[in-house]
């Protein structure tokens, strides 16, 4: 056991030389792999921080009727009576949100409070939400509704609330796709550099391994640097990579938050937690090992 | 120790390296490797040290029949070994003593007690003093020597070497074979493969001599095949003939 112990010493002692014997080519590796690295780790960092956003929303969705502004006080009572009487299996709820409570709620919003003063009388009109059943067809059979309802008499506009949201799911799972294609485009460009990278060294230390097989070393110890080579290579430039995903989000952040106080919101994109992140490295230095014992076993046979 | 029973080598399709070559060598021997080049001296030791395999026949070396040996096992039989090639193979990327160190590295064996045995594999060779140099700062005689440190570094059972003294002077030469007599004194089965008749009589107590299609081994008394041809036993110290005609 110490005896393996100390190759593996031996092992991570003759790879730190290699690196640092060759200390442009071993940095420009590493810049390479950590620029292509935070491309993905950027493209997280916006996945993880819309999606706490959608996911706060309810998707359930919900249609609001606004009725013409001139109609007359009880006609959101009678509308709601009629959805409730000729869709009854198709709607879960039906409430009524008057105008006078609409314009109520409006001003407890200091955003519009100075501009409502200003006018002269309520220019809402009432409301009725519309909650439906849930079910598999619910997207058709809400914009079914929607176009019957919009020909009802006294309706102004009928609007699908939860359609936004539905969009911005729908741009997540775009989002989502295309974070996979590029991570995987990634561990590509990993793949090739790290292969690369060892075949060029097996290659430079050819005389060493004749030497070290000459005076009976296993493959696994003529091996075992190029592995080390390989996972240290890719978890020093994923450490870089979180580095630089680090330092583009501030700037990043910066113009988010003028954009997001312009909304009267709050908004900043983040990286991954600590946990994913150090996943993440884990897994980049093991790819990195196994593109090094790829590498090795097809460059070391002579 | 070293057993070889009908062994044939050759390379793919080509001619034939050595035919039909059987001979034992029990542990302790000093044994000379004579025969003109090309006649497949470094090939017989090669296949000693578990560096080529053979074509066909039967090695047993140390205990161990080659033939049937993993390639996992190999390794293990080279370290058993000591291997010094024609061409010295030191690595001049690293000191003197770096390159002792390294068979010791492979084995594993703890830092401290691989350095006192470097030393002393570097004082068994005279080259205690330069132990921080580089190898290409060392003479021929120097670099040979260096070998030899790194090769019985692993205290082998048996070592081979392939022309050690080729390019030397007489009298670096005769230091570099006392290197070799001094570990063959202390048990290690010793074979060198060399031109140099006269120098290996002095130091060696047995002798095969190749030559393209014969194979002839001092310590036989008969012919037991028409491949296989006597040599008389090497003569007393400094009186080199081998093969009788000198």
């Amino acid at each position: 056991m110490k005896s393996l112990l100390r190759q593996h010493r031996y092992a991570l002692a003759v790879t730190l030389r290699r690196l640092i014997s060759q200390p442009i080519s071993s940095l420009t590796n590493l810049l390479v792999i950590a620029l292509a690295l935070s491309l993905p780790l950027l493209g997280a960092s916006l996945l993880v921080s819309i999606e706490p956003v959608a996911r706060k929303v309810s998707v359930t969705p919900e249609l609001t009727i606004f009725l013409k502004t001139d109609a007359a006080s009880t006609a959101a009572e009678q509308l709601a009576k009629r959805i409730r009487s000729e869709h009854a299996h198709q709607v879960s709820g039906v409430r009524i949100i008057p105008k006078d409570r609409a314009l109520k709620d409006l001003r407890e919003n200091p955003a519009w409070e100075q501009a409502l003063k200003v006018l002269p009388n309520n220019p809402l009109p009432d409301a009725v939400v519309v909650a439906f059943t849930p079910g598999e067809d619910l997207a058709a059979r809400a914009d079914e509704l929607a176009r019957v309802w919009r020909s009802w008499p006294n309706i102004d506009l009928v609007q699908l609330d939860s359609a936004w949201v539905q969009r911005l799911e729908a741009l997540l799972r775009f989002g989502k796709v295309g974070l996979l294609l590029l991570a995987l485009s990634v561990i590509l460009v990993v793949l090739a550099t790290v292969f690369n990278t060892v075949r060029m060294q097996a290659l430079s230390q050819r005389e060493e391994i004749g030497v070290a097989r000459l005076v009976g070393a296993t493959e696994g110890f003529v091996r075992r640097p190029f592995l080390y080579l390989g996972a240290l290579t890719c978890t020093l430039a994923a450490l870089i990579s979180i580095g630089v995903a680090r330092g583009a989000l501030m700037p990043l952040n910066d113009a988010l938050a003028s954009l997001a106080r312009s909304y009267d919101a709050e908004f900043a994109l983040a990286l991954p937690s600590i946990p994913v992140l150090c996943l993440a490295v884990l897994s980049v230095a093991c790819l990195g090992a196994l593109s090094a014992r790829w590498s090795v076993e097809r460059n070391t046979r002579f | 120790m070293i057993e070889f029973q009908h062994v044939f080598k050759s390379y793919g399709q080509g001619r034939s390296i050595l035919a039909d070559i059987s001979f034992k060598v029990s542990a302790g021997e000093f044994v000379y490797v004579a025969g003109p080049s090309g006649a497949g001296k470094s090939t017989l030791l090669k296949l000693i040290g578990g560096l080529e395999p053979p074509s066909r026949g039967s090695i047993q070396v140390n205990g161990q029949r080659l033939e049937n040996l993993s390639a996992r096992a190999r390794p293990y039989l080279r370290r058993a070994v000591g291997v010094i090639l024609q061409d010295t193979r030191l690595l001049y990327d690293r000191s003197v003593i770096d390159n002792v160190l390294l068979p010791l590295a492979v084995t594993g064996l703890a830092a401290d007690v691989s350095r006192a045995r470097a030393r002393a594999a570097l004082e068994k060779v005279g080259l205690s003093a330069k132990e921080s140099a580089s190898p290409i700062e060392l003479s021929g005689g120097e670099q040979q020597r260096l070998a030899i440190a790194r090769a019985i570094v692993n205290r082998p059972a048996i070592l081979i070497a392939d022309e050690p003294t080729a390019s030397l002077d007489r009298e670096t030469a005769r230091r570099i074979m006392s290197v070799f007599k001094d570990f063959n004194r202390v048990g290690v089965t010793t074979l060198i493969a060399s031109h140099d008749d006269e120098l290996m009589a002095e130091y060696a107590t047995r002798a095969f001599k190749i030559e393209p299609g014969r194979f002839a081994d001092s310590a036989q008394k008969r012919v037991p095949t028409h491949k296989n041809v006597v040599l008389n036993q090497l003569p007393e110290r400094n009186e080199p003939s081998l093969g009788g005609g000198r």
